[in-house]
Formats: C-alpha cells, sequence, structure tokens
C-alpha cells in the first residue's frame, strides 16, 4: 500500500493525532492548559502535566497523597482514559496518544522492508510480554514505594519516558533548545526504544505502545472488559473472510488472532482492519457479542 | 506450547526488574532528583524532617561521575544534571522561597529550567507568592544543568557547593544540602542522595 493510500485511509485518525499534539504536547498542551486556568494553577503545561504512567505508579506505590494532591489532575486523567477504554476501546491510543502518533507515523515515513521489521504473529505470546512488562512495573512501583528495594530498584517510571523525550524534542522545535540539551542515559534507552527498535524496526511502529507503556495496558484490558459487556467493539465474521491474512498485515498493535479474531487486550481501536476488509465489522452501542 | 507464554511474561518481568535496577544506578549518578524541605539547617547526614506537611527526606548528594552509564558517558560526559520537584515548608511561618547554588566555580555555567505554580522570578531565583507552612510549590519542575569544562573532568572533586534554599524576606539560609560532583569512588566513600521517589 502506498503513503498517499494510507494517508486517505487514516485521514480522520491522522487528524485526530494532529489535534491530540495541539491537545497535549507544549507550547499548546491546549486541554491541560484549559483545565489549569479553570482551577487557577499557574504551571505551564507540558506533556508531563498528564503522564500516563506517574499515576499509576503512585497507586501501586502506595502514594496515594499524590493522587489526592495537586496532581490530581494528572491522576484524573489517566483514569478518565482506562475507564473511556471500557465504552470506546482503547481510542485514547489509536486516536489521540501523541508518543503513539509519533512511533506510528515514523514507522510509516521511513520505507524499510517488512523482512527487517519484527513481528509477532502469535497474539498470546505478545500479551504475555506486554502484560509482563505491566507486572513488572507495578512490582518496581511496589518495591520502591513500600521501601522495600529501594537502594536496588529505581522508578522505571521517570528514568525511561518517551513522553518526556518527545515533549523535549518538541520544546525545541519550537524555540526552546534548552529542551534538548541535557541526555541522562534513561532518556537516550528511551529514545532508541521508542523511535529505532519500537517504532523503525517492529512492524505498524507501535513497540513502546505494546511493549513499555502502562496505560496501555491497562486500556487494552478496559476494552477487553467493555467487549464483553457488550460495549463498542470490533468483530470479525468468518463468513466474509478468505483467509488472505491481509489484516495481520496491516494491524499496527499485532492483535489479529490465527483465526482473524481480534485480540482486545491489544488492540487500539485503529480501524486499519475495517479498512483492510470486509470481514470486520464495528459494533457500536451496546450489543452483547457472539463471539 | 504454554511454556513460550510463560518464558515470554518471565522474561519481560526479568528485562524490567533488570531496568529498574540500572534506574537505580544512574538515579544515584545522572540527574538526580531530591527533595527539599525547610527549615532542615545545614543537611550533614541523611535525615528526616517532621514537622508540618508530610516527613521529607534529605541528604548530602554526592554525585560519582564516574558511576553514571555508558551512554551518558560516551555521548554527553560535560554536561550533568540535578532535579527537584518537591520544595516543601514544614516551618511554623510562611516562606517566600529563594533558591542559590553555592560556591559554583565561575567557568561552570548552570541553567536553570524551572516550571512552576508559583511565579519564579528567573533573575533572583525567588518565588514571588510565600509558601504556607505544610505546603509546597505547586507543579514544580527544576532542573538545573551544570556545563563543566573539559579541563575539569579530570578533577577528582569537580562542584563542591550545595543548594541554599533562602528566606527572600529575611536572607536567612533555611536550608543547605551539600552538593557534590566526585570523579571516580576514591573520592567519596559512597554515591547518596536522591532518587526519582
Ligand atoms: S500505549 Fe501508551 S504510548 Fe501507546 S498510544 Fe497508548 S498511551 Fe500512548
Ligand atoms: S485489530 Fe484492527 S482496530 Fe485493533 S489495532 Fe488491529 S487493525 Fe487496529
Amino acid at each position: 500500500m502506498n503513503a498517499k493510500e494510507t494517508l486517505i485511509r487514516n485521514r480522520w485518525r491522522y487528524i485526530s493525532f494532529v489535534v491530540g499534539f495541539f491537545l497535549f504536547v507544549a507550547p499548546f498542551a491546549l486541554f491541560t492548559r484549559a483545565v489549569y486556568l479553570i482551577v487557577g494553577n499557574t504551571a505551564e503545561p507540558t506533556l508531563h502535566s498528564v503522564c500516563f504512567r506517574m499515576p499509576i505508579d503512585w497507586i501501586f506505590g502506595g502514594r496515594f497523597y499524590s493522587i489526592f494532591g495537586s496532581s490530581w489532575f494528572m491522576a484524573a486523567f489517566v483514569f478518565g482514559v482506562i475507564i473511556s477504554s471500557i465504552f470506546l476501546g482503547a481510542a485514547f491510543c489509536g486516536w489521540l496518544c501523541p508518543v503513539g502518533a509519533v512511533s506510528e507515523a515514523i514507522s510509516r515515513a521511513v520505507p524499510i522492508p517488512n523482512k527487517f521489521r519484527l513481528r509477532i504473529r502469535d497474539t498470546k505470546l505478545t500479551m504475555s510480554m506486554r502484560y509482563g512488562f505491566l507486572v513488572g512495573f507495578i512490582a518496581v512501583a511496589a518495591l520502591v514505594g513500600y521501601k522495600l528495594a529501594s537502594d536496588q530498584l529505581g522508578s522505571i517510571c521517570c528514568r525511561y519516558c518517551a513522553s518526556s523525550v518527545l515533549q523535549n524534542f518538541a520544546s525545541a522545535l519550537f524555540g526552546d533548545l534548552s529542551a534538548i540539551e541535557y541526555w541522562q542515559s534513561g532518556a537516550i534507552i528511551s529514545l532508541l526504544f521508542w523511535l529505532v527498535i519500537g517504532g523503525l524496526f517492529m512492524s505498524g511502529g507501535r513497540g513502546w505502545c505494546l511493549f513499555f507503556c502502562p496505560l496501555g495496558a491497562f486500556s487494552g484490558l478496559a476494552h477487553k472488559l467493555g467487549a464483553r459487556l457488550g460495549f463498542y467493539r470490533i468483530e470479525h465474521k468468518p463468513e466474509s473472510c478468505n483467509g488472505c491474512n491481509k489484516c495481520q498485515d496491516v494491524c499496527p498493535m499485532w492483535a489479529i488472532k490465527e483465526d482473524h479474531n481480534i485480540e482486545r487486550t491489544l488492540c487500539v481501536n485503529c480501524k486499519e482492519c475495517v479498512h483492510a476488509c470486509d470481514a470486520y465489522k464495528l459494533i457500536r452501542g451496546r450489543k452483547i457479542a457472539d463471539s | 506450547m504454554k511454556t513460550k507464554y510463560i518464558l515470554g511474561f518471565v522474561l519481560v518481568i526479568a528485562i524490567t526488574l533488570s531496568l529498574g535496577a540500572y534506574s537505580a544506578t544512574l538515579g544515584k549518578s545522572e540527574l538526580v532528583h531530591f527533595w527539599v524541605a525547610v527549615p532542615a539547617g545545614n543537611v550533614t547526614a541523611p535525615m528526616v524532617l517532621r514537622g508540618a506537611g508530610p516527613p521529607i527526606s534529605m541528604s548530602p548528594i554526592v554525585i560519582d561521575l564516574q558511576s553514571r552509564g555508558v551512554l551518558k558517558n560516551l555521548l554527553q560526559p560535560q554536561l550533568e544534571g540535578l532535579s527537584t520537584h518537591w520544595i516543601y515548608n514544614l516551618g511554623k511561618k510562611p516562606v517566600k522561597v529563594k533558591l542559590n547554588l553555592a560556591n559554583v566555580p565561575p567557568d561552570i555555567a548552570v541553567d536553570w529550567e524551572v516550571n512552576s505554580g508559583f511565579e519564579f522570578d528567573a533573575a533572583t531565583h525567588t518565588f514571588k507568592t510565600p509558601l504556607y507552612p505544610g505546603g509546597s510549590v505547586p507543579n514544580l519542575g527544576i532542573d538545573w544543568v551544570f556545563h563543566i569544562p573539559a579541563y575539569y573532568m579530570d578533577e577528582p572533586v569537580i562542584y563542591d557547593g550545595g543548594l541554599e534554599v533562602i528566606d527572600a524576606d529575611t536572607g536567612a539560609v533555611l536550608t543547605f544540602i551539600p552538593i557534590k560532583f566526585v570523579n571516580g569512588a576514591a573520592s567519596s566513600s559512597a554515591t547518596q542522595g536522591g532518587s526519582c521517589h
């Protein structure tokens, strides 16, 4: 599929990603700015102001005072994203998140042959690795937060942060070059995994999302629950399927199973499969699944 | 068949824990994050300050530049940073907080990158809003980036100063956190102080 087709097919999603950039990334951060204005917070909002990971780290590390303190907005945002995934699928990941958008865009823009890109076709394996990270993330948060191993372990959350790398690049792009002057090793590792390994050399460009983002992992679980309850989801109709596997090739989240059903913990609701094949149908509103 | 899923699961947990362990090492030598509270006096040893608000742990900060990550030492050895997101007033009266990095050699330039819920005067490094007892500076992020000239890089002690937290109205130093940049374990018994949490 050529770039023009990809652009046309994804036009609404790409427009949404641009909107997401303006909503969350400084110097714009319009969403956060509006909330700050309403609550009288004079801080300059950045992508950190809605950190995708810290509230999760706080909960499992026992830092409840952070959730209810001055960072309540960050926590409300993360819970909002997770809860909305029950009803809308992981729409934040597929339609708004600037971190996922940039790595996906880089993967699409750089034409590396597919044979040089990793894709795990076994969704159970991808899932076990994704949730292995989540368990590890939670374990580190708890061991550090409850001071059970705070000398041996340090934060995964802040030390390896793609959001902060993205925000620094965006700030530099809009004139604040000091934002990219200092690099700590964790940021260099994050950049390499987010854009090079996960972006360029993983098919779909969503390696960070698949294996390194606790918010994405929780949103996937919420979507799975929502789909079970009959809320918004994409379903595969086997009677319309000719087994060509095109859906597996286009899915950036490696979420299509061998039988072409969707592994909902991985799906970000991007609708690439729906565009690629008539066998995929959107189920809106509440309708109990037959699958 | 199931073995590969268990292996994948366990492998990624192990990688994540290893990254946590690496983070602990980096956290003591790269962009060290530390907590600040007033009034603590001279922080000569690890301490926990109690008063209005949550107990705050502080300690002298010793950064061994040789303990930094390979990537950092390879790509950007002459820049080192410190950071705080937390300044608390555990005392009994409101304080207008002014910050000062003491004893910085004239040829080491330090950039102050400050984002704060309180208005901050970049010229005098002073928060314009008083910090009330039990309160903290909201949505704070301060990074200090030290530009170390090449000829300092072999010195056993590169920086020996600290952060003064001053009452802007009276000029009194309420808290002093010693900060040292050293080169190699021989210069210091242990790298200590600071974390992201
Ligand atoms: S998985 Fe994380 S980084 Fe990826 S799109 Fe979702 S929130 Fe963003
Ligand atoms: S299963 Fe379909 S909607 Fe879900 S991530 Fe894959 S292509 Fe996108």
